[in-house]
């Protein structure tokens, strides 16, 4: 079944029909979200949630778009919002000598995706991460990641460009080391 | 999966073994494909034709229609990217007397020019551009549609011509909804309303 017929089916009342949807494109959804984040906790969360929103909001999705791009739309919004709040709790705990002396190694407890890659990937700004990812990675076209992204086409040609010529050297030395 | 042609500019070679590295990121286990599935089935379902059942029930039946409040809008349109804002007078809103009913009344009037639909989306419609199409009043720039809501609040936007989506600069706007749109919040039955 296309995306568009299981779609119409969980819109019928078949809620099960959903799980399809998931199955379709868990993996990939897995994939973006621990590459972006880098702990597997937060990348479970944003991926429940996206997927969760996706569900709720099956009624405005628009049959003339792509269910993939609309699912990566929301998917990496939550991205965006997870990685900001830890962005708001690390400096306020980093603002917070007392705590910082007390507190436990957090990338331990935060399940941190430690490998070559992510090493790699953890140097590039967000958004050229994040085009990377849906390029490279997932293999979306350029006007699907405008879909996803919100970016105009050009803005993310420049973005994946950036992020290219960052990584080249990075990955040829994990591949290589 | 990498376009090739899609991205002419790149060095494939990279793209592949970039393409690679990350196939072997670690997938979570089938316990947290699961746990979201609980969640999903616990969630409310998604409904598209709601309103079909508001238009031919006859037993649904209105609160006294003695309120009609307006919404009222004021916002020029142009075509292409460009928006012109020529300001037209809004509606007054009249004097409510619907008390504690469940549901209000509620008119909401949009001025664009320039444009050949215009429909009212919201979560009262299960945000469907079909649902609640606005009537042109005599061949003006002037869209309405009244319809009934309930008590509370309800978040919507309009759809331009099938495809732009705006919101009403008089109203407060609700959180980003994850999708990139905004939309504008009415409280019915507080102030205002």
């Amino acid at each position: 079944m296309s995306d568009a017929e299981l779609i119409a089916s969980v819109l019928a009342g078949h809620s099960d029909a959903f799980d399809a949807l998931v199955d379709r494109y868990y993996e990939a959804c897995a994939r973006f979200s621990v590459r972006m984040l880098g702990n597997r906790q937060d990348a479970e969360d944003a991926m429940q949630e996206a997927f969760l929103r996706a569900y709720r909001s099956l009624a405005r999705y628009q049959e003339r778009d792509a269910f993939r791009p609309w699912l990566f739309r929301i998917l990496v919004n939550q991205c965006r919002t997870l990685a900001r709040r830890r962005t708001r709790r690390e400096l306020r705990f980093v603002s917070n000598p007392d705590a910082l002396l007390h507190a436990k190694d957090e990338k331990e407890d935060a399940f941190d995706v430690r490998d070559a890659l992510q090493n790699a990937l953890s140097a590039l700004e967000p958004i050229l991460k994040e085009a990377l990812l849906l390029k490279y990675g997932e293999g979306l076209d350029y006007r699907e990641m405008a879909a996803a992204t919100g970016a105009s086409v050009p803005a993310l040609k420049m973005r994946v460009k950036r992020a290219c010529d960052a990584m080249r050297p990075r990955l040829e030395a994990m591949l290589n080391g | 999966m990498v376009d090739r042609n899609d991205t002419p500019e790149e060095d494939g070679g990279f793209a592949n073994r970039f393409a690679e590295a990350y196939r072997l990121t670690p997938s979570p286990g089938p316990e947290t494909r699961e746990r979201l599935l609980r969640s999903v089935r616990q969630a409310k379902m998604p409904r598209r034709d709601g309103w079909f059942v508001w238009w031919v029930e006859p037993a649904w039946t209105l609160s006294p229609l003695a309120v009609s409040v307006v919404a009222a809008i004021a916002m020029g349109l142009g075509f292409g990217m460009a928006w012109r804002g020529t300001p037209a007078p809004a509606r007054a809103p009249a004097a409510s007397s619907a008390g504690a009913e469940a549901e209000r009344v509620m008119e909401f009037v949009l001025v664009a020019p320039g444009v050949t639909n215009v429909a009212l989306v919201g979560d009262f419609n299960g945000w469907d551009p079909r649902a609640t199409p606005m009537r042109r009043v005599r061949s003006s720039d002037t869209w309405t549609v009244t319809l009934s809501l309930a008590r509370g609040r309800h978040v919507y936007a309009f759809v331009v011509d099938g495809e732009r989506w705006l919101t009403d600069p008089g109203a407060p706007l609700a959180p980003e909804d994850g999708f990139g749109q905004r939309s504008s919040v009415i409280v019915v039955g507080g102030t205002g309303t």
